[in-house]
């Protein structure tokens, strides 16, 4: 047996989930699979954060629903879950605040439980040193689509020592389809070619381009999204009657929240 | 008052090696199609897995392929699994099976809305297929010309594609499909959507996850059986497919055999 550590992986995924859909799901998979695989990681939980209503995205419905229907699509899932912290905040939270949050629940839950087991008493006694301290063997990742790693390059979407944080301190997995090219985007960016040791490929070889565009525009037009999405979930959107051309028209004409608190700012 | 529609049935023929999500998506999307032309209503769908003895490489027995769809489709208040062309002794062409259920639909559509009542549209039965499927009538030896014509211009095809246009090539360039293209109905697919039983096949010999791709339960009757291994997708691999020698051999039956 080899002498190197497995170092423990949290997968946080950030977006509208609007509605969640197989696609989203699946991500979790792909992203488990590939980090296992590298014999170098065990991913033992996966986080589903949905934005909150500040966001301020054109068609995005009330937190509440959005967060019950990933409830319900995680049942299934063992490991898999949503958290309702970042929703719950009355302003829109830059996502680099909430990986931040999340690893600090995660170093402390993982405090707690070092704690109560007596037979690590020296290894009790450094953690309480280094409380604040990065741990090597726990990484908290940040799951994305290649959207959003190209988001990077949009004027005033992020900060760019959030990205720095995001990608230098913790880490990005990244799920992207045959037809887009990650590598050179990340070539291109000096920021993100400095740690791109933190920036996770995986590809996805078999295209599953369930976007929850495409679902609420079926959903607005009476057609199936059967197998798209979990039946619980339609289920939920048919009892509550959300996603219409009503609905897709909150925030038409509304600035996205991140492009509204930027512009305006100085430039870093 | 609406216009009156004719009851349509849609049928799939094809491994089901397993069956996945997107098999199930085929009908959701066919069934929109179809009923947004105004004239049809469509009222059944059957997944009809093939027989073993097709002979493709990697087909695991037809009472698993079966017992999967049978899963995955507990949860359709529409659409069912036959094992009919599954039982016959040897591959069943596709016409004969379309035979068989149009008759047994026929019939349990006379019984049902009863005999005096003439004026009601008779029963239809189309296939349901993918884009791919259109390709295989150029395959020599795969199909018999007969059946072709009696597939297209007698029943029809409702053929699900992703947004692509070679199914509509396909049939241009095909005297016979294009003679029969009122009858060829072409639904698209907007979600790129590969997910396809061999890639499933792929995942599970790897050790990869499939869920979301296909339904818990026949994720995990995959599992207890331990169907789909290295060996599962050895089988076969060095046979001739059964249509190819089957009607290389018979001489040409007339329609009512």
């Amino acid at each position: 047996m080899e002498g190197h550590s497995i170092t423990k992986v949290v997968l946080l995924a950030c977006g509208s989930f609007n509605p969640i859909t197989n696609m989203h799901m699946r991500m979790f998979e792909l992203a488990r699979d590939h980090l296992e695989d590298t014999g170098q990681y065990k991913v033992v939980r996966g986080i589903i954060s949905p934005v909150g209503d500040a966001y301020k995205k054109k068609g995005l419905i009330e937190a509440c629903h959005r967060l019950e229907m990933t409830r319900l699509a995680t049942e299934s899932s063992d490991w898999v879950m949503v958290d309702s912290w970042e929703s719950l905040q009355p302003e829109w939270v830059e996502t680099a605040k909430v990986v931040r949050h999340h690893y600090e629940e995660l170093l402390a839950s993982e405090q707690n439980i070092d704690d109560v087991d007596t037979i690590k008493y020296a290894k009790k006694r450094r953690i309480e040193e280094n409380h604040h301290k990065d741990r090597d063997d726990l990484q908290l990742m940040l799951l994305c689509g290649a959207d959003v790693l190209e988001s990077f390059g949009i004027p005033n979407m992020w900060k760019q020592e959030d990205i720095a944080e995001i990608v230098g301190r913790h880490g990005l997995v990244c799920i992207t389809r045959s037809n887009s090219d990650p590598h050179k985007f990340i070539h291109q960016s000096d920021l993100l070619w400095k740690y791109r040791k933190n920036i996770h490929i995986v590809r996805e070889w078999v295209t599953n381009d369930i976007s929850a565009t495409h679902v609420r525009r079926s959903l607005r037009r009476g057609q199936s999204v059967r197998y798209l999405l979990p039946d619980s979930v339609i289920h939920y959107i048919k009892e509550h009657g959300l996603y219409s051309s009503e609905s897709e028209q909150k925030n038409a004409d509304v600035v996205l929240a991140p492009l509204q608190r930027y512009t305006g700012a100085s430039s870093s | 008052m609406a216009a009156r529609r004719v009851p349509l049935v849609l049928l799939a023929c094809g491994s089901f090696n397993p069956i996945t999500n997107q098999h199930m998506r085929l009908f959701e999307l066919a069934r929109d199609h179809m009923h947004s032309t105004g004239q049809y209503q469509v009222v059944g769908g059957i997944v009809s897995p093939v027989s073993d003895s097709y002979g493709k490489q990697g087909l695991v027995l037809a009472k698993h392929r079966v017992a999967m769809a049978e899963l995955a489709l507990q949860s359709s208040n529409w659409v069912t699994v036959d094992e009919w062309e599954s039982q016959q002794p040897d591959w069943t062409e596709t016409v004969v099976t379309m035979r068989y259920h149009y008759r047994r639909i026929l019939k349990e559509y006379e019984r049902s809305v009863g005999m005096h009542n003439n004026s009601n549209l008779s029963p239809q039965l189309k296939l349901l297929c993918g884009a791919d499927f259109l390709d295989t009538f150029k395959i020599p030896g795969l199909w018999r010309d007969d059946h072709v014509e009696e597939l297209v211009g007698h029943f029809g095809l409702v053929c699900v594609s992703r947004g692509e246009l070679q199914p509509e090539r396909a049939v241009h360039e095909s005297d016979l499909l294009s003679y029969r293209r009122h009858n060829i109905f072409h639904v698209r697919e907007w979600v790129k959507n590969e997910t396809s039983a061999t890639e499933v096949r792929r995942a599970l010999r790897r050790g990869l996850s499939v869920k979301y791709l296909l339904p818990d339960s026949v994720i995990e009757y995959i599992h207890r059986h331990n169907l789909y291994t290295e060996d599962s997708e050895m089988r076969n691999k060095s046979a001739v497919l059964r249509p190819l020698v089957k009607q290389a051999q018979e001489p040409v039956k007339s329609l009512d055999d």
